[in-house]
């Protein structure tokens, strides 16, 4: 027989981290960095893990190095309407982090590190 | 401290099991274990139950189980370490044990994966990692994170799809022997080479299946295994570590760190080697999991997994035997069952009680590799009979 669906719907709390969602919308991707002891953290985060000081934003670099990736064909539910994408890790001089890939990927593929609004974006230079 | 030692197993027949709802499922297991161990419920002083529960209706299962299976009062908790919730459920139950809280337990893993659809089943597993630094704004997909490692082993060993693919090869051979297994098909390298991309470099052959199941093990202090009828197989020590959430702060992605640390905590407690395993079970819940689990356990030096597979070193009569039940890429992966499906078949090769798979062995040394997420969770247990 049919289950009693389950719906979901969530809120979720950006407070702290106004800074990096308003900062995609301008194409720009921060992360934080501990006060104290200066360990750098993408995703950013609002202590420090290590000595428990309170970090502060940084503006992450531009230029990445392509790490992996994978093109997502079989996608999930909310992602349904979109094209297939590909998920990468890059590496820039501060912090590794994941973004969507435009261009032909290869692993060690020099890439520029931005953002569409809504999300890191990375492009194959 | 007392020794302890697992006396019964039981396992489910695995795969999509709408016959079944979560009760009937856990019981199939529960009950083989029980009569296995000779013991019944009134023995049990505690249950551990594991299940990850996300993808069945029964999002709180352990009471409906407890209920159905006469296990009420002794289920105080349900354990979680997504897919190695069956480990965890060994790990509590060895613990308990171990500290004298309870001589006789039972750990029950399960989980019914195919009662949501496949789009809820793979958002659920795509929040694996992190959901807010992730999933919400890249539509990561739990293949998707083992794709990221696959293409950096490709990148840096040079492993070829053609080299998964034989993982996927041998999984669907030994499944075919096993009657409990979800897949029972054969495939050819051809087969997974072609099959339908889900994450490139992942295909749906390099996959294990969206599976309902269940597995019990019944652990037992050295008292009480003295007094039962089955022979003891003991727990030689369990090994355990975590990783970060955040897929992009592990550093590498060629290997899952918390995997090798498990098991060097596993070899240094129970004084074992890679070089004295005769027979290990390891997470091929994807193709690439299998050759990293190779080189995580040091089987093999780091990028040679491959290797092995093309080799045929890791089949039955091999100095390492690994998976002959059909690992969880063909035999199945209810995600809550697969740690303790894993005792099941080291319990049963140990015991040769393994019929056509049967390995030979010489010293009586087995292994459990169980990954929870993407190396999030890892537990490495040392078994001999």
């Amino acid at each position: 027989m049919e289950g009693i669906p389950l719906n979901l719907n969530y809120k979720v709390p950006i407070k702290g981290y106004e800074k990096f969602w308003e900062s995609l919308k301008e194409g720009q991707v921060w992360g934080t960095s501990c006060t104290k002891c200066g360990e750098k953290y993408f995703p950013p985060q609002l202590h420090c893990s290590k000595c428990g000081a309170s970090t502060t934003w940084f503006k992450v670099s531009e230029e990445g190095e392509l790490l992996t990736y994978s093109i997502v064909k079989a996608k999930p539910q909310g992602f349904e309407g979109y094209e297939d994408y590909t998920i990468a890790l890059v590496r820039t001089k501060e912090v590794d982090l994941m973004c969507w890939l435009s261009g032909e990927p290869r692993v060690g593929a020099q890439v520029r590190i931005g953002a569409d609004g809504r999300r890191v974006t990375c492009l194959i230079k | 401290m007392t020794r302890v030692a697992v006396v019964g197993v039981g396992t489910s027949k695995f795969g999509k099991r709408d016959d079944a709802s979560v009760r009937e499922l856990a019981w199939e297991a529960i009950s083989e274990a029980m009569i296995d161990a000779g013991i019944t419920q009134s023995d049990v002083k505690l249950a551990v139950v594991g299940s990850t529960a996300y993808r069945g209706v029964e999002l709180y299962p352990a009471p409906p189980v407890a209920e159905y299976s006469g296990l009420v009062g002794k289920t105080p908790m349900r354990v979680e370490a997504a897919c190695a919730t069956g480990s965890a459920a060994l790990f509590s139950a060895y613990n308990a044990v171990k500290a004298g809280t309870a001589d006789v337990v039972l750990a029950v893993g399960f989980d019914k994966m195919t009662e949501v659809d496949t789009a809820s089943s793979l958002a659920v597993g795509g929040r694996g990692g992190n959901y807010t630094w992730e999933f919400q704004m890249f539509g990561t997909t739990f293949p998707t994170y083992y794709a990221l490692y696959a293409t950096r082993h490709m990148a840096e060993y040079g492993t070829k799809e053609e080299d998964m693919a034989l993982a996927a090869v041998k999984a669907h051979k030994y499944a075919s022997m096993n009657e409990k297994a979800h897949l029972r098909n054969r495939v050819t390298v051809e087969d997974v080479l072609k099959s339908r991309v889900i994450s490139w470099p992942i295909k749906l052959l390099d996959s294990s299946p969206i599976s309902d199941g269940a597995s019990a093990a019944v652990v037992v202090s050295e008292e009480v295994a003295r007094k039962l009828k089955v022979e003891p197989v003991w727990v030689q020590g369990i090994g355990y570590s975590s990783d970060t959430s955040s897929i992009s702060r592990r550093g590498e992605w060629t290997s899952l760190r918390a995997a090798r640390e498990a098991a060097a905590e596993a070899y240094r407690k129970s004084g074992v080697t890679p070089h004295d395993l005769e027979y290990a079970t390891v997470h091929d819940c994807f193709t690439i999991a299998e050759i990293m689990a190779y080189e995580d356990l040091g089987l093999v030096e780091r990028g040679k997994g491959g290797t092995l597979l093309r080799e045929g070193q890791t089949e039955r009569g091999a100095k390492t035997a690994v998976n002959l039940f059909g690992g969880l890429k063909a035999k199945g992966h209810p995600l809550g069952a697969t740690g303790l499906a894993m005792v099941y078949e080291v319990v049963k090769q140990l015991r040769e009680e393994a019929g056509i798979v049967q390995q030979q062995f010489r010293n009586y040394v087995a292994l459990t590799h169980n990954v929870g997420g993407t190396g999030h969770y890892a537990y490495v247990s040392v078994f001999r009979r």
